[in-house]
Order: C-alpha cells, then sequence, then structure tokens
C-alpha cells in the first residue's frame, strides 16, 4: 500500500510538471500546477501515514524512505512558499526534481518491501533525521530557485525575451528574496538537525556522516554570512545554492 | 426591427467634442427611455466612458432614426450641423460586429484594455433596470459579452508593450517586481527620459533622481515628477543607491564607464541595476553590460523588442477579428 501511495504521488507530481511545461511553453500561467502537487502531497501523507505504522517510527530508516521524506519536505514547502509568493512557475521546476527523488525511491531494492519496526527509538536520532531532511527540502527548494534564477538571469542579460518561460518567471527581485529566505529556513533546520546528531548516541563509524553534515552546515552558514555583511550578486548566490545542494546530496549518498 | 449604433469615439472626435455628448452614470436610464421615445424605438441603450458615447437602439428605420437623434443632439449641445461628421453610424451585423469589437477592447485607446468589458456590462444592466432593452438588445448584448470573454481567453490581444518607453518599464517590472521599492535615477534631462521615468513613477516607483548638466533644468524636471535635483559631477554618489538608470544626455561620448559602475558595487551590495540607455550616441559604455548585477538595454534593443510587440499585437488583432466574425456568424442574432 505504502508503494502506490508513493507511485500515485509520483505520477500526479509528473502531470503537474508536464501540464505546467505545457503551459509555461504557450506562454500561460501554470494556475493548474499547484492543485496537482497539493493532490501528489496529499499521497506523500498517506504514504508516509502507512510507512510510519510499519516503522513504529518516522520512517527515515532506508535510503528510500529518505528520498521520499525528502520529496515530501520539498513539496512541503512548495505549497508554503509558491502560493505565498505567488511564485506559480516554482511548481514546474519542483515537479522534476520530486519525481526524481520518489521514482529513485520506487526503484527495486532502494526501499525494503518489509520494513522491521524500530526497537528503542532514540528521540535526539529522529530529531537528527527529521529535521536534517525537512532542512534539505527547503535547501532543495533553494536550489529550485537559484536555478530559476539563473534562467531568467541568462534572458535579461542576453535579450532573448520572447518565450514563454521568461513571460511566466516572477521578476529577479522576488526570486532572490524567496531564496534568501529559504536558505535561511534550511539553514535553521539544518542547525537544529545537526546538534541532534551530535546528542544522539552514534557508533564511531558515525563520525564521518557528523563531520560532513557540519561541514555542510557551516557552508550555508558562511554563504549566508558573505550575503549578509558583504553583499553578493544573484547569479553567485544562485550558483552556491545550487551547488551546495548538489554536493550534499552527493556526499551523503557516499558518507 | 434593426439594431443600429450611433457614436463617436476618440478616433473619430476630439475630447472637447466627446466631453459635450457624455451622459453621467446616474443619468443613463433616463436617457435610454428618453432615446425610445426619440428615435420612434422598440429598445435603447446608451454607453458612456471617456473615450467614447454610443447609442444602441433597435427601429424600424434606420436613417430616420439616426437623423431625429442626431438633430436632438445637436439642438441639445447647441453645436451647429459639423456635429454630424464626428458620428459614425452602423447598422445590422455591422452594429453587433462594433459592439464585438469595443466590448473586446479592439476598439480601445490603449488596445485590449479590460475596463471597458465592466463599463459596458454596467450601461447594459442600467438599462436593462430601466426597462429600455428587449429580445435584440438584450440578445446582443449578451452574445458580445461571451464573445468579449473568448477574445480575451483565446488571444494575449492585452500582452506586450508596443512602446521603447513601455518596455523599458515592463523589464524594470521583470527585474524588480513592484517597483514601490525601486529607486530611479535620470541622466540628461531630455523628452525621451521624462517620459520613461513618468512611465515608471506612474507604476509606483520610489523616488527619481535627475541629475543634468544645467541643474536649473534638473531641478524643473524634478519638480514636475515629484523627485530630487543632483548636480551631475555628483550622479556616481547617486548611483549607490538606486535600481534604475535612464540615460538619454546629448553627450557626444560614454558617460557612464565600467569603472564608474565597478566602484559603486560593493556599496550597492551587488543589487541588481537596470541601465536604460535612450541616447544616440549612447550613453553607456556597452562594458557595463558584462558586470554580472548589471542589465543594459540600449534604443535599439528596446525598439527591437517593441517592434517585435507591435508585430504580435497585429497578429492578435487579425486573431481576434477572426473568433468575432465566426462567432457572430454562428450567433444569428435578430436586428441584424
Amino acid at each position: 500500500m505504502d508503494r502506490w501511495y508513493l507511485l500515485v504521488s509520483t505520477l500526479l507530481a509528473a502531470v503537474g510538471g508536464v501540464l505546467g511545461m505545457i503551459s509555461v511553453h504557450r506562454g500561460r500561467r501554470s494556475h493548474w500546477t499547484v492543485v496537482w502537487i497539493a493532490a501528489a502531497f496529499l499521497c506523500q501523507l498517506g504514504y508516509l501515514w502507512v510507512r510510519g505504522q510499519m516503522r513504529g517510527a518516522c520512517p527515515l530508516i532506508d535510503t528510500g524512505e529518505i528520498l521520499s521524506f525528502l520529496a515530501w519536505s520539498l513539496t512541503l514547502f512548495y505549497l508554503i512558499i509558491g502560493p505565498a509568493y505567488r511564485i506559480s512557475l516554482l511548481g514546474v521546476f519542483t515537479a522534476p526534481l520530486v519525481v526524481i527523488f520518489q521514482a529513485l525511491a520506487l526503484l527495486p531494492g532502494v526501499m525494503t518491501r518489509a520494513p522491521q519496526q524500530v526497537a528503542n527509538g532514540n528521540p535526539w536520532h529522529e530529531t537528527h533525521s527529521a529535521m536534517s531532511v525537512l532542512a534539505y527540502g527547503a535547501l532543495a527548494l533553494a536550489a529550485v530557485a537559484g536555478v530559476m534564477f539563473l534562467v531568467l538571469d541568462r534572458q535579461l542579460k542576453e535579450h532573448h525575451l520572447k518565450s514563454g518561460l521568461f513571460r511566466n518567471l516572477p521578476p529577479v527581485r522576488e526570486l532572490l528574496i524567496s531564496l534568501v529566505r529559504l536558505l535561511w529556513l534550511g539553514s535553521a533546520l539544518l542547525t537544529i538537525g545537526v546538534a541532534a546528531g551530535f546528542l544522539m548516541p552514534h557508533t564511531a563509524s558515525a563520525w564521518a556522516h557528523l563531520t560532513a553534515a557540519l561541514a555542510i552546515w557551516a557552508s550555508y552558514l558562511v554563504l549566508l554570512l558573505i550575503k549578509q555583511v558583504r553583499g553578493l550578486t544573484g547569479r553567485r548566490l544562485s550558483l552556491a545554492a545550487v551547488i551546495l545542494f548538489v554536493t550534499s546530496l552527493a556526499v551523503f549518498a557516499f558518507v | 426591427m434593426e439594431l443600429l449604433c450611433l457614436g463617436l469615439n476618440h478616433r473619430t472626435a476630439p475630447v472637447e467634442v466627446r466631453e459635450r455628448f457624455a451622459v453621467g452614470a446616474t443619468k443613463l436610464g433616463e436617457a435610454c427611455t428618453d432615446l425610445i421615445t426619440l428615435a420612434d424605438a422598440t429598445e435603447a441603450l446608451v454607453i458612456s466612458t471617456c473615450n467614447r458615447t454610443e447609442f444602441y437602439l433597435v427601429a424600424e428605420n434606420a436613417r430616420d432614426a439616426f437623423t431625429r437623434i442626431e438633430a436632438r443632439l445637436a439642438e441639445k449641445i447647441q453645436l451647429d450641423s459639423s456635429v454630424a461628421a464626428h458620428f459614425y453610424r452602423k447598422e445590422k451585423l455591422e452594429a453587433a460586429r462594433h459592439l464585438c469589437r469595443v466590448v473586446s477592447g479592439l476598439d480601445s485607446m490603449m488596445l485590449g484594455e479590460t475596463e471597458i468589458f465592466g463599463q459596458v456590462k454596467q450601461a447594459y444592466a442600467t438599462a436593462h433596470q430601466a426597462g429600455a432593452t428587449r429580445t435584440v438588445l438584450n440578445k446582443a448584448f449578451q452574445r458580445a459579452f461571451s464573445i468579449g470573454k473568448k477574445v480575451r481567453t483565446e488571444t494575449s490581444i492585452q500582452e506586450g508593450s508596443t512602446s521603447v518607453g513601455n518596455v523599458a518599464v515592463d523589464l524594470a517590472e521583470k527585474i524588480f517586481g513592484h517597483l514601490k521599492n525601486s529607486e530611479v535615477m535620470i541622466l540628461g534631462a531630455g523628452e525621451m527620459s521624462r517620459i520613461t521615468a513618468q512611465s515608471l513613477v506612474s507604476r509606483g516607483a520610489k523616488s527619481i533622481f535627475v541629475a543634468n548638466r544645467s541643474f536649473d533644468r534638473a531641478q524643473e524636471l524634478a519638480t514636475e515628477m515629484g523627485g530630487s535635483a543632483v548636480r551631475f559631477d555628483d550622479w556616481q554618489r547617486v548611483l549607490e543607491r538606486v535600481d534604475v538608470v535612464i540615460s538619454s544626455t546629448g553627450a557626444p561620448h560614454a558617460i557612464v564607464h565600467r569603472a564608474d559602475v565597478e566602484k559603486a558595487r560593493r556599496a550597492r551590495k551587488y543589487r541588481p541595476l537596470f541601465f536604460i540607455d535612450i541616447a544616440v550616441p549612447r550613453d553607456i559604455d556597452p562594458a557595463v553590460g558584462e558586470i554580472e548585477e548589471v542589465y543594459l538595454y540600449d534604443i535599439d534593443t528596446l525598439e527591437q523588442l517593441a517592434e517585435e510587440a507591435r508585430g504580435r499585437r497585429q497578429l492578435q488583432i487579425d486573431q481576434c477579428e477572426i473568433i468575432i466574425t465566426n462567432e457572430l456568424g454562428k450567433s444569428q442574432l435578430p436586428g441584424t
């Protein structure tokens, strides 16, 4: 049942993304994307509920669960940020990422078919996992906003202003404001996640993971401090947000 | 019984004539019933906006009805018979087509504007309440509203700016969103700068700084736009705070160099900066556009964008006309 919820959610996000891209290509606003993504979100909640029952804890044990939780977190922040800032196009850019994460989770062998109940769960461990993945949802959305900025910046610089995509992209300043807010939100959540990581009981092998988490947390913090104190061009800020997110995903895939 | 339309608008009559024929919103209902009596009509409706006054009526004899109304209007507002030259007269299908064009914004001064749709709806509601509309006008207006909606849904008639000033303002909004937090500096107090800056102010720009070699002229323009005058030697200092720079000096060489902008970057915290260079020869060194956070548009680029928009708009107009023709063809409206 859990996989079905995830599969339907993936299909809904894919349909929302594709329809959004078609309407953007035709130069129209993608009003329905948010509805499709909201439907995908409901299915994600169904998945998390069923999977949580199976685990008897927050389902963040195997890679498939982590990817699904990340996709849920990304969707959650999109639903909070997108309509609030009237960035309807954010959904069109977010949907492919949700589809990729969930499709990867659905690959055979990535998510345990019959998960075991978590015995003697530690609250610090659960806080670490949940807050870190939530943080990555916000940071993923910041990366999405960064990509949107880079596309818009290039079009404005090169005077290519005819495409439907250009007409639908939100203004530069609004994109940068949302990007910075998402970075702050993600970093704040990551702070709790990393702190909980050091407080939870861990083996010596977990040190590499915690050190990587600490390095990534510090990188985001340095980026925000530079932006706040010295200032940073939109292009560098966006590139940094994208590179840091991709790097952090790559690091955790191996560490 | 025929559907008729008699009217004048911004194309056929200057404002000093149009204002004489304007009918206040509170008198529209009464005007409709008067029109029925005057033109020996069975139905009547009056539309009166700042750009047009139009009388729609349903009568047996078009020529009689037009003559009576024109004579009555000339008498009422004490104008000679030359006033007739300002009126257009449309009958049957042409009257219905004209109504559809009006409702769709194709006959408006600002092509595709949406306000007219509401104004016509209001005029129709008033005439309907006054008991001045029946089968013919009811069907004609309801059909016109549905065609107007279709035109707006299926075409992008109201999109795209067709003047250099409006293209520049649209770009400023694409960069900064609402302009209420944006500050603008004008270099050179020429006419084009004034027009573009006025467009920015009309869309909410927070403040305007005017720098000109003649400080008196700078003060004059600043006062006109509710901004502040700046000595020409001080424009680099102001650059640290503004978001948009419009340049149109008569200088024979570039005024703004890359080094000038580089100096201000740190103080600006690398915020986006939009340069609009509408001078010939150009005031802004093209190398300024290579700076990461700078968006530089010169007069040729803006003119090219406006030209492309004009081309797209003409295609949209043709598309709208086709929709109107097809929809009216399907309708078989009485009186047409």
